[in-house]
């Protein structure tokens, strides 16, 4: 195993043991058939304050004796479970992600890498953009919702009434606030899109159930727009996945499927099953998508003629946040569309139960 | 029949805004300027409907409707929450907690809240 084949090095460092492993930026344990340690490389060490003396060849529960090692034992066992990047506080501003690596040999466990990467950065990062975002979405949001209700109220003649000329301007300076409103809201969701690209809690989820849920919070809507929408369940196989931002992504699409199709209209959802993987797709007699605005439906902000016509609030942001979403997950999104016939869009998401089917790149 | 409305909003714009459109539609309403206040204001006056603000001085929107809910004569009168907090988070989080809806201040008229109150009690 390369990992451990210390290689000397000749010159200035004559006599110092060089492990590849050290090279790693994140902390590496590896245990053996019997889950005890064999390896901690330099990360590790500094990271756990521990000495290859103090822990070499002993097995995983009696390291529980480490503090700092404690919470990682803990949440591993001691059969040291396979975990995906597994978040782990260790202390209150030291938190990590543990993933562990089963290495076979002929389908038996021959060895099993831990590896352990430091996340309080990111976390400390996320946290403070989450805040901003709040922040940001209150401040500018009061007053341009004072001026959008004086502006209205001015509008409604509950002041007084108002010659034409007065309610022209009135009229333009509530368009240009809505602006700022629309403006404001995007700047949110871009925030929360730049956030969707790390994916976070990945679960089995039973995405039928989602879909479900999708329409039940619609039913409102559904109802009134008189739109006669069919969902034919399979029992499609739980997929890993995170799961609220699968619903973004579907409630996205959904969501145009019910704006779009006119009252009357039908929304059909089909599920396909493989052993690979889910497709779902959603098929809407709706307005449709010009053959000119294809090639954009995926790009930030874009919005087609049609659909502006019908929606002018619309962001442009569903679908790109929803692609970007979808692709995360190691999945695909297209549609067929035509003019005033319909559209139907198709999600296929990859079954993924067992870990070490992940593209390893996705890991970090 | 709703015809009285409790407001709890912290801002004295937005609050009088919409107590005067309230007003001018025919409801009564009172109006609470922080959490405490508003707590209080259920229990005396009991409202037909609360709107309610989620980020006020003390306690916060999410707590008066926690309080409201622990209540059984406070639970049944229905709370519509006014904010300008628009994460899922914390739309899940209210209509879980038990509000009729969440709308956002931004993005809604006086006139279109007043459509709202109508068509809840239409239903």
């Amino acid at each position: 195993m390369f990992f451990k084949k210390k290689r000397k090095i000749k010159g200035p460092d004559i006599g110092r043991n060089i492990s590849l492993t050290d090279y790693l930026s994140d902390a590496l344990l590896v245990f053996d058939s019997k889950n005890r340690l064999v390896l901690a490389n330099r990360k590790a060490k500094e990271m756990f304050g521990i000495k290859e003396d103090n822990v070499l060849g002993k097995p995983v529960l009696e390291l529980s004796r480490f503090e700092k090692l404690l919470p990682v034992i803990n949440a591993l066992g001691g059969e040291l479970k396979i975990a995906e990047k597994e978040p782990v506080t260790i202390a209150k501003n030291f938190i990590v992600e543990v993933t562990t690596v089963p290495v076979l040999i002929n389908k038996a466990r021959a060895n099993t890498l831990a590896i352990i990467h430091d996340v309080t950065g990111e976390k400390l990062s996320d946290q403070m953009k989450s805040e901003f975002v709040t922040l940001a979405a209150h401040q500018l949001r009061t007053p341009t919702s004072g001026i959008k209700w004086s502006l209205q109220a001015l509008l409604e003649g509950d002041l007084g009434p108002l010659n034409d000329q007065q309610k022209e301007i009135v009229k333009t300076a509530n368009e240009t606030n809505n602006r700022v409103i629309g403006l404001v809201n995007d700047l949110l969701n871009l925030a929360q899109i730049e956030e969707g690209k790390y994916l976070r809690n990945r679960a089995l989820n039973n995405i039928e159930d989602i879909i479900e849920s999708i329409l039940e919070r619609n039913r409102q809507r559904i109802i009134k727009k008189k739109i006669y929408v069919q969902f034919n369940k399979v029992n499609a196989p739980k997929i890993l996945m995170d799961k609220e931002r699968i619903d973004i992504a579907l409630t996205n699409i959904i969501d145009n499927a019910i704006r779009y199709t006119a009252s009357g209209g039908k929304i059909l959802i089909d599920i396909l099953a493989s052993s690979q993987e889910v497709e779902v797709r959603i098929k809407d007699t709706g307005m449709g998508i010009a053959k000119g605005d294809q090639s954009r439906v995926f790009s930030k902000f874009f919005r087609a003629k049609n659909a502006m016509k019908v929606e002018t609030e619309g962001s442009g942001l569903g679908l790109y946040m929803g692609k970007n979403i979808i692709e995360a997950h190691g999945g695909k999104i297209w549609f067929n569309s035509e003019i005033e016939k319909g559209t139907v869009f198709h999600v296929i998401i990859p079954i993924k139960k067992k870990f070490g089917e992940f593209i390893p790149s996705s890991l970090y | 029949m709703i015809n009285k409305i409790l407001v709890v909003e912290d801002d004295k714009f937005l609050r009088e805004l919409i107590s005067h459109k309230l007003k001018s539609e025919g409801y009564l309403v009172t109006e609470a300027i922080d959490g405490e206040q508003g707590v209080e204001k259920v229990k005396k006056e009991m409202p037909g409907l609360v709107l309610l603000d989620l980020i006020l001085p003390g306690i916060d929107g999410f707590e008066v409707l926690a309080k409201m809910k622990a209540d059984p004569e406070l639970a049944k009168i229905p709370v519509i929450i006014l904010s300008n907090l628009g994460q899922k988070d914390d739309i899940d989080k209210a209509m879980e907690m038990g509000a009729t809806d969440y709308l956002i201040k931004a993005h809604k008229s006086p006139a279109e809240i007043v459509e709202k109150i109508r068509s809840m009690t239409a239903e």
